[in-house]
């Protein structure tokens, strides 16, 4: 591993050279000296791979099928609720259903005599036990090292005892039943609206010659400026981001990389966002697995245990109606399906284990004095980012932009 | 004074109705016409020949100066009022001397004035651009109004007006006045007159006999003073230039060379670098340019605009700022950059944390070893010169022969079939210097393809979008060539063969003359402006220097038809 002081004496020194060569892709050049490539995160969302087989009773649905079942617990029947739903929320009298009456972003619902927010206190409300995932494949890591019955399997890997809980709590549900490289439509458009504000999330891989199979280090850091777009509405590859010093979003691992794919030592990871669904992303027992493109970009999956609270915040945040998800039903399967860092009290699992798809484009860093410690090897993608989607499918053919 | 016009229609609107503060289009044209049709165009005697008057269009940003100048910064002028012209001689300068207004361009012109003299006369700016106050702000008020017209109008015209001016505009704004009993709807509308007044849009240059030159003819006093304030600031003259003109100080040598001094030392000379450059590079033509955003999604508006900027601020620094050699821009590594420019150019930039904050401009010097040296490799210029997503070797080396050397390369003919060369996917003539070598195999291409190609080709290492590339479809680009008997291996070689380049002198001297004067240069002025050249070359052509030479030049302030 090389130290950050002496990575930086050696780019600072060479950094101005070699950044004019930067969007010639280096991965031929001939040097014994450690280089520091740059990354800016471009998309990071949830992991899913819906297939025919993952929701045998029908799945969850949308927003059509959450408001039903909100009317038949409300005491109508199943013909009468979708009379209701087709009416536009009225009665057979054009009367306004008061269960289709909005409570912000969330659907109205009492608890006791008292109007309740299900975000907030899902644990007063019913467990309506919305249906899981299952069937064979979700995308991620053997996070605990064992190949139990009910594990997934790695699409691309092929690797089993895959834990991805977190697929089987949310897969069921229309907004997530989504297989790349169509992407979850609320998390696409929430990465969309906050990285214009949201201070951009930096990769940076070090290591002796990172064209070549060897050991590297893989730091995460957040930036202290937003993220730059380009022409297309994407991430602009080769733009500079300078490192914010805060601890709380500085993660670092020892890595490797073998056939262009770059892994990590599991360990734990924090990144501090300034948006609604990203407020925070902490994982322990963090997986990466990122394949590194001729273009310069990285693209993969990051796992780990994930607090299930964070996850569950995110969607509580965005409400039922936005983010077309049933709260309390996610609640009570989150709580169910835990299956990492257990509270030493209670025996309680408090994480559940987790798998986001991540892009990043060649990026520089600098420190906060201008320092280069990052530099952007490759011209970049084409496209990047929540604009466009270009991603490989198993065979390895490029779909179509979405 | 009594200035009640019977072209004032007092019965065509009932006594004490006033529906509008603002004055009505029904209204407005009228008077427009009114102030066109009768308002004489010149206080001087009446010159009436080509030898003794000619006029030159404003340009855009003479007009926005114009207006801030006058009445303030806080003044909004949204709109162009004119067209960007036709260039001619390698100049819009010398275009707009021969350019008139079309009829949709005076009616753009009267709906900004519109808006300009509704935020002048607007009741929080009257205690500050209106000279005095209306005895009755309901009745016409021939001195208050008079004041006013006579105020506005020395800076919008440049010149003193005339009684019978001062007469008519104040008879426009009593007529107004009485018409919606609105002492400042009067002074709109004459506002609004004087500026779709041909004396405002155009530079009115008026001849006189010269004492000094017998048989020669000069401009006068204002003429001079226009001149000279557009040419050094692209402004209008300010008060103290207008008193050296009325005053007939500034006809003396002394006198001029007191006021050039003045205004070399001004922070406004910036304003008349940029305006001169932004001509001299076609900048215009970003209103235009268009940049294949799929293949080159790096080049975003952004860094359209941070191009031009780009440039334009490395002259200011280079000639202004630090005083250095005209010759240095053409391989100067020194410049500023933001961050999205840096992107493109594939350097790192350390930004501040500008969340939300303006774009932040960064003194950046490129590598010794780097590409990037001088005016050539920035993106302004490659991506100018470029088709929207291939580059253009003929464009660029047109454009270098064009607007750096002052040569003419002529248009292609009409029936020139461009397809071999813009076939990019030729598996046999991978890059575009093979494929312009098979071009220039045909005699009828070859004698213009041999003046840009050489120059174009070596730019070639510099994307559409003036991205660094060394390859073109796999196969290597090969940047070397030949200017003038001297040959190079790269783009670091032809900038500084054309650094030493004589002619790149004599073109500067030349494009800066003539935009100035908005002429080209007669026979004699052309020898003295090559002795200027041979001159400058051996002492350095600073641009201050250059400005002052030219404008202590009594040829300088002719109309150039008495040679």
């Amino acid at each position: 591993m090389i130290a950050r002081g002496d990575l930086r004496r050696h780019i600072v020194e060479t950094a101005t050279i070699g950044a004019c060569f930067s969007l010639v892709f280096l991965a031929a050049a001939e040097s014994a000296a450690a280089e520091t490539r740059g990354y800016v995160i471009s998309m990071v969302h949830t992991a899913t791979y819906a297939d025919s087989d993952h929701c045998p009773m029908g799945g969850n649905g949308g927003p059509v099928e959450l408001r039903t079942r909100r009317l038949i617990g409300a005491g109508y029947s199943e013909s009468e609720a979708r009379e209701i739903m087709l009416n536009d929320g009225r009665d057979d009298e054009g009367n306004r259903v008061e269960e289709m009456q909005l409570f912000g972003s969330f659907l109205r619902q009492t608890w006791g005599g008292l109007e309740v927010n299900p975000g907030n206190v899902p644990y007063l409300l019913p467990d309506p036990h919305i249906e899981t995932a299952e069937g064979r494949f979700a995308p991620g890591f053997n996070l605990d090292g064992r190949v139990d019955p009910d594990d997934f399997e790695d699409p691309d890997t092929n690797e089993k005892g895959i834990d991805n809980e977190l697929w089987r709590v949310i897969g069921c549900f229309d907004t997530f039943h989504v297989r790349k490289p169509v992407r979850a439509y609320n998390e696409n458009i929430t990465w969309d609206a906050v990285l214009d504000g949201m201070p951009a999330w930096l990769i940076s891989v070090s290591g002796e010659d990172l064209s070549r199979d060897g050991d590297v280090t893989v730091t995460f850091d957040r930036a202290l400026n937003v993220a730059l777009r380009d022409a297309s509405g994407g991430f602009l590859s080769g733009a500079t981001y300078t490192i914010d010093s805060d601890p709380r979003s500085h993660s670092v691992f020892a890595g490797r990389i073998d056939n262009q794919i770059l892994t990590i030592e599991p360990g734990d990871f924090s990144m501090q966002g300034e948006s609604q669904f990203y407020a925070i992303l902490r994982l322990t027992q963090t997986h990466l697995r990122l394949q590194m493109r001729l273009d310069g970009s990285v693209i993969g999956f990051l796992g780990g245990y994930q607090p299930w609270a964070d996850y569950y915040h995110w969607l509580a945040i965005r409400g039922e109606v936005d983010g077309q998800i049933d709260l309390p039903g996610v609640y009570y399967a989150m709580k169910r399906l835990a299956d990492g860092v257990p509270d030493p009290a209670t025996g309680e699992n408090t994480a559940i284990s987790a798998t986001y798809w991540l892009e990043a484009v060649p990026a520089f860093h600098t420190d906060v004095s201008g320092g280069v410690v990052g530099v952007a090897v490759g011209p970049g993608p084409k496209f990047s980012g929540p604009a466009v989607s270009e991603v490989e499918t198993q065979a390895g053919q490029t779909e179509a932009p979405q | 004074m009594t200035t009640d016009s019977a072209a004032a229609n007092r019965t065509a609107t009932p006594a004490g109705r006033c529906p509008s503060r603002r004055l009505s289009i029904r209204w407005t044209v009228p008077l427009l016409l009114l102030g066109f049709l009768f308002v004489p165009p010149s206080a001087s005697p009446e010159p009436n020949t080509a030898r003794d008057l000619s006029f030159v269009r404003l340009t855009e940003s003479q007009y926005r100066r114009a207006i801030h100048d006058i009445f303030g910064e806080s003044i909004r002028v949204d709109d162009s009022a004119v067209d960007r012209g036709a260039r001619e001689s390698g100049l819009l300068a010398i275009g707009a001397r021969k350019l008139t207004l079309s009829a949709t361009e005076l009616e753009r012109s009267e709906t900004l004035a519109q808006r300009i003299a509704e935020q002048v006369l607007h009741p929080r700016r009257r205690a500050t651009l209106i000279p005095c106050i209306p005895n009755d702000a309901r009745m016409p008020d021939d001195e208050c109004a008079s004041q006013f017209v006579t105020r506005v109008g020395l800076f919008l015209f440049r010149r003193p007006l005339n009684f019978d001016e001062i007469r008519s505009y104040v008879s426009m704004a009593n007529a107004a006045t009485r018409t919606l009993d609105d002492f400042y709807a009067g002074l709109h509308a004459s506002l609004v007159g004087m500026l779709v007044a041909p004396d405002f849009l155009f530079r009115f240059e008026r001849a006189e006999a010269d004492p000094d030159r017998s048989g020669r003819m000069r401009l006068d006093a204002y003429s001079r003073a226009t001149r000279l304030s557009f040419f050094l600031w692209d402004s209008p003259p300010d008060a103290e230039l207008i008193e050296a003109a009325r005053s007939g100080t500034l006809l003396s040598p002394a006198g001029l060379n007191r006021q050039v001094e003045r205004l070399l030392n001004s922070l406004r000379l910036e304003n008349g670098l940029r305006a001169f450059f932004s001509d001299m590079l076609g900048f215009d033509e970003f209103a235009t340019l268009t940049i294949d955003s799929g293949l080159y999604p790096k080049f975003t508006k952004n860094v359209e605009d941070d191009a031009r900027e780009q440039t334009l601020r490395t002259i200011v620094d280079q000639l202004l700022h630090k005083n250095r050699d005209y010759r240095e821009l053409l391989v100067t590594r020194e410049t500023f950059l933001t961050p999205s420019l840096a992107a493109i150019y594939g350097v790192p930039l350390a930004r501040s944390q500008e969340m939300g904050g303006a774009v932040p401009w960064v003194p950046y010097r490129f590598a010794d070893d780097d590409p990037r040296a001088g005016l050539l490799t920035h993106v302004s210029f490659l991506s100018l010169h470029s088709h929207p997503g291939t580059s253009s070797p003929t464009l660029r080396g047109q454009a270098v022969r064009e607007n750096f050397l002052c040569q003419i390369v002529p248009p292609p003919p009409g029936d020139v079939d461009f397809s071999f060369v813009q076939d990019t996917n030729n598996p046999d003539f991978k890059t575009v210097r093979q494929r312009l070598s098979a071009h220039r195999e045909n005699p009828t291409c070859a004698g213009c393809h041999n003046l840009t190609d050489p120059i174009g080709l070596t730019l070639e290492v510099f994307d559409t979008a003036g991205g660094y590339r060394t390859t073109e479809n796999g196969a290597l680009i090969d940047p070397s060539g030949e200017f003038n008997g001297k040959s190079y291996e790269e783009i670091t070689g032809l900038v500084e063969i054309l650094r030493q380049e004589p002619t790149a002198t004599s073109c500067l001297i030349n494009r800066a003359f003539s935009y100035g004067a908005a002429r080209t240069p007669t026979t004699d002025e052309r020898v003295w402006l090559e002795d200027l050249a041979a001159e400058l070359r051996r002492e350095g052509l600073e641009w201050r220097e250059l400005m002052r030479r030219i404008t202590r030049q009594p040829d300088f302030y002719t109309l150039g038809t008495d040679a």
